[in-house]
């Protein structure tokens, strides 16, 4: 350094020429770290960037989206969706110790504070409950509690509890998906497909108004309606339950179809659940399943109305036709006998209307004899014999007939056929077949499902049905329900007689094939109906299952049920009576003993 | 001088102003970007470019003014910055944590601002006077420049603090302060940072500070040496205490910068929120009013100390690249000045206002990309800040005037 030789300023002069190097060379190191940094964030990190940016202003929200609500005819819920709330509780994010947090959310839950202490993890998440209301939640959350979570969860709620359950099936827990009934059926159509909005959000969270979309404010309040009726199907309910209780009965069920349409305005079976809590039934499974459109038996005597108009209808009879009923005959080497032979003994000569009232099991033989078997196999298949209902509930099986060969090699196959055994079917098949009968000769298909309507009740979607196909003859259906009219007013079915109303029946009682293929001593009892003669507007029918006693029959089982059905759908629908007189005689009549004992001494099948 | 009134309004240094303007007009439609969404926070943007105006007039009245004046009159500008800052200290108005505001007749005066200009040419004058050839000189610049400081950081206004201790650094640096010197200067505070980090390099930094001192000092070689040394080491400890006294949300801004991921929705947030949104700015940028994070108010105080985080969002890095330029292109041309001027006094002047400008600019933008700390300072002509522009401009008007003094072209 020359100090010596310059002054300070003049020294300095020098100094800053030697310095410019360093300022210069901060300065554009500085530049160049700015630039570089800014190219590296904004060129090569711009992209992964932007979508960052994009992520925390766009949250989308997913509206609460229900399953759509299922309505009984009149209009009254049957399964409808509520938010429930379900409490998360987050270990490593509690700000506070787990003993307040337990005290603070004990009140709310069914757990006690030690239960709840020990249920919080350290670290990680627990569900600590679900199926909160939304009441609860909104509590929960004005506790502002760290590391504890709301989040609401869809829950299918059946104000009706067991009403309707094996209609409306139930939906899982877990997805949300139907599991049972209409429920799984008709599971897309009421599956609601609302997608879930974007919306913006600012730097605190907030929703900017501007990016809320119209439609979010818009919901789905489509509904699926049955034609199931409430009232009905509680009464029917009512019934069954008492029947089954009085006799014992593994199960049993009532079916009402519409006569004109297939619509099923009830369709009970026993024992059923409660879906609100199906997993309670895991023990059960056979509850969540409806016998009614599942499940194959031997219709019995039931059937044999529809053999007369089988025959009738072929030309093979006529309504004046007379048989001599032996009591008992042998085919084929196989035992063929009335059910009061042993009894009664040979009945001797009777007319179709007759055998049907008497259910003679002989007199069926000898009206079936008439026909070919393949020509009589051929009209079973053409009636819809070994086919589904078609009824719109899950897993309905196909009726079991014999093959065409057996039928036709065998004498003893169109035989026990004659009077309904040696086949099987369901009750909701068994109850198409008496539609043909009270629909004038068209074969309709039971359902369940009205259609989907939106919330102005306009029809949105009608499950396919197919148009009622006429197979039968108005004539002889009407010849049938003469002799099935008859059945009741002075045959069998008389305890499902209803003073100033004619309606047609028809008793079963049939034993239960066991597993070698024999019978066993377990019974069927059923009833069937068709109301009101003059122009049908239902088919009734009821059929129990393995009651227990020996005067548990068709007729003492099944019919009082049909009977109390058909006087609710009576009250129910404001039907006139067609025989007013009756009703004037009403008082008298229940004052003789002898009738009511009538009943009993009538021989029950 | 001899020329009409329009030559006189107009013959300022065009390569100072031309940045200038471009700058205060970005800065203004930045902040009306950014309060687009927020009418409610007032006309900042319009505050913003009036008192750019003002500033402007101030920078051309300048232009033509002998500045050697201010060679008489800097212990008066130097005592009158002191006592203003005492005066906001006594009676100043708080805002953010922070006395550093007066109000005077409705306006609202920042002292610790324009202690930042008294400073250059308070310091300029010493060195114009004694350059550091000794120890001594040394002293007596570091000695007047302590209580102005200190005033400042007591408010507490660390960022200021901060940016007056780079001020003098460079103009000790310009006026002759040998590099070692400077090093030794600076070396407590970088023995305290490497302390807190590793103790095996602190020793190594000792030793190395030993030597330079030995190597640096020819007159007292052994009492430097070994005063260097124990100032290292007790720095290093003094660094831990100094760390306890600063406030949390400060000590957690000096780290969080170099991992804001640490605390994202605390001290972290800032940071990660510009680093976002300069970074969907890509290329081209979003274009004005379009900048989602700046719209949304993802970033707090974005007018103030974040608004390079709406220009890197909105005009992508091209338009960062432009500020950057600009601010360029004014470092260049007050070095051009501060190398040709003939007058020390001058020189300094232009190297001062160039240590502000420099440090200011790098720390701020590198704040908004995660290059530096949080440490309040805002970017000069664009961030939001009457007084702070007036100061700023009323350097950019002395150093113009010492171009056009010494005819520098």
């Amino acid at each position: 350094m020359a100090k010596a030789s310059l002054s300070p300023r003049d020294w300095l002069r020098t100094v800053r020429s030697d310095r410019l190097m360093g300022v210069w060379l901060i300065l554009m190191l500085a530049t160049a770290g700015l630039l570089g940094r800014l190219f590296h964030l904004q060129v090569q990190q711009g992209k992964v960037l932007r979508e960052r940016a994009q992520n925390q202003q766009i949250s989308y929200i997913q509206p609460f989206v229900p399953r759509r609500t299922i309505f009984d005819r009149q209009q009254q819920v049957l399964a409808i969706d509520r938010p429930a709330y379900a409490v998360f509780v987050h270990g490593h994010l509690l700000r506070r110790p787990k003993l307040e947090i337990a005290n603070a959310l004990a009140p709310f839950l069914s757990q006690g504070v030690e239960q709840i202490v020990a249920a919080i993890p350290d670290q990680g998440s627990i569900k600590l409950v679900d199926g909160l209301t939304e009441e609860t939640a909104k509590r929960i959350r004005a506790l502002r509690l760290d590391g504890v979570e709301l989040v609401m969860e869809r829950r299918r709620y059946y104000p009706q509890q067991d009403l309707a359950a094996e209609v409306v099936g139930y939906v899982n827990i877990v997805d949300h998906k139907g599991m049972a009934g209409v429920e799984m059926a008709y599971d897309r159509w009421l599956t609601t497909t609302l997608e879930r909005y974007q919306v913006q959000r600012d730097g605190l969270g907030r929703i900017i108004p501007r990016s809320v979309k119209q439609q979010l404010l818009v919901s789905d309040r489509t509904f699926l309606q049955l034609t199931i009726d409430q009232r009905t199907q509680r009464v029917a309910r009512q019934l069954l339950k008492a029947a089954i209780a009085k006799y014992n009965a593994k199960r049993g069920t009532v079916l009402v179809m519409d006569a004109q349409t297939g619509e099923m305005r009830a369709l009970v079976t026993e024992p059923t659940f409660d879906p609100n809590r199906y997993f309670d039934y895991a023990q059960r499974p056979e509850v969540f399943k409806n016998w009614a459109v599942t499940d194959l038996y031997e219709p019995g005597s039931t059937f044999k109305p529809i053999n007369v108009a089988i025959a009738l209808e072929g030309g093979y009879i006529q309504p004046d036709s007379t048989f001599y009923d032996e009591g008992m005959l042998t085919i084929d080497g196989w035992p063929v006998a009335n059910f009061d032979f042993e009894s009664k003994g040979p009945p001797g000569r009777l007319t179709v209307s007759q055998i049907l009232e008497r259910s003679s099991n002989v007199g069926m033989v000898h009206i079936m004899e008439q026909m070919p078997p393949a020509v009589y196999y051929s009209w079973l298949q053409k009636l819809g014999l070994g086919q589904p209902s078609g009824i719109d509930l899950p897993s309905e099986p196909a009726g079991q007939l014999k093959n065409q060969a057996q039928f036709t090699t065998y004498r003893i196959e169109a035989a026990t056929t004659a009077f309904g055994q040696g086949f099987s079917l369901t009750p909701i098949q068994m109850l198409q077949l008496h539609g043909i009968l009270a629909s004038g000769g068209k074969i309709l298909t039971p359902h369940v499902v009205k259609g989907i309507f939106n919330e102005e009740g306009e029809l949105l979607y009608k499950p396919p049905i197919p148009e009622p196909r006429p197979v039968l003859s108005p004539t002889t259906t009407a010849q049938v329900l003469q002799m099935m009219e008859a059945v009741v007013e002075k045959g069998t079915g008389q305890p499902a007689r209803i003073p100033g109303y004619r309606l047609g029946g028809k008793t079963g009682t049939a034993q239960k094939a066991d597993e070698r293929g024999g019978y066993a001593n377990a019974k069927i009892t059923s009833f069937v109906a068709i109301f009101p003669t003059t122009a049908p507007r239902y088919v009734v029918m009821a059929v129990i299952d393995e009651p227990l006693g020996d005067d548990a029959f068709g007729s003492t089982v099944a019919a009082p049920i049909v009977k109390g059905v058909i006087a609710d759908l009576i009250a129910a629908d404001g039907i006139p009576p067609s025989h007013p007189e009756e009703l004037h005689k009403k008082t008298n009549r229940l004052a003789q003993p002898q009738d009511q004992s009538g009943v009993e001494t009538t021989p029950p099948d | 001088m001899n020329g009409t009134k329009y030559r006189v309004y107009l013959d300022w240094d065009w390569w100072l102003a031309a940045p200038c303007l471009c700058l205060i007009a970005i800065g203004g439609l930045a902040i009306y970007s950014i309060n687009y969404n927020n009418p409610s926070l007032g006309n900042y943007w319009w505050q913003h470019l009036v008192t750019g105006v003002v500033g402007m007039g101030l920078v051309a009245l300048l232009a033509r003014w002998h500045y050697p004046h201010l060679l008489t009159w800097h212990w008066l500008i130097y005592a009158l910055t002191n006592v203003s800052l005492v005066l906001v200290l006594q009676f100043g108005v708080v805002a953010s944590g922070a006395q550093s505001w007066l109000n005077v007749a409705g306006f609202h005066l920042q002292p610790s601002e324009f202690a930042k200009i008294s400073l250059i040419i308070t310091i300029a004058a010493l060195l114009h006077r004694q350059p550091v050839q000794s120890g001594g000189d040394l002293w007596r610049v570091l000695l007047v420049v302590f209580p102005t400081w200190l005033l400042v950081l007591i408010q507490p206004d660390l960022g200021t603090a901060i940016v007056i201790l780079a001020i003098t650094m460079g103009m000790l640096y310009w006026g002759g302060t040998p590099l070692s010197w400077l090093l030794l200067l600076s070396s407590p505070l970088i023995s305290a940072v490497i302390l807190a980090f590793s103790l095996p390099l602190w020793f190594v930094w000792l030793v190395t500070i030993g030597v330079i001192a030995f190597w640096a000092s020819p007159d007292w070689r052994t009492p430097v040496t070994a005063g260097a040394v124990i100032v290292n080491l007790i720095s290093g400890e003094l660094g831990k205490i100094a760390w306890h006294l600063l406030h949390p949300y400060q000590r957690q801004r000096l780290v969080l910068f170099l991992n804001p991921d640490q605390d994202p929705l605390g001290g972290g947030y800032h940071l990660i929120q510009s680093r976002i949104a300069i970074g969907a700015g890509q290329l081209w940028g979003k274009g004005f009013l379009q900048g989602s994070q700046t719209q949304l108010s993802f970033i707090p105080e974005q007018h103030t100390d974040f608004v390079f985080s709406a220009i890197g969002e909105e005009w992508g890095f091209i338009g960062s690249m432009t500020v950057i330029a600009l601010f360029l292109v004014l470092c260049c041309r007050l070095l051009v000045i501060a190398v040709t001027c003939r007058s020390n006094f001058g020189s300094l002047l232009a190297i001062g206002m160039l240590s502000l400008l420099l440090f200011q600019v790098f720390v701020n933008v590198g704040m908004t990309i995660g290059l530096a700390p949080v440490t309040g300072i805002p970017l000069p002509f664009l961030s939001y800040g009457r007084a702070a522009l007036l100061a700023y401009l009323l350097g950019i008007g002395i150093v113009g005037a010492v171009g056009k003094e010494e005819k520098i072209c």
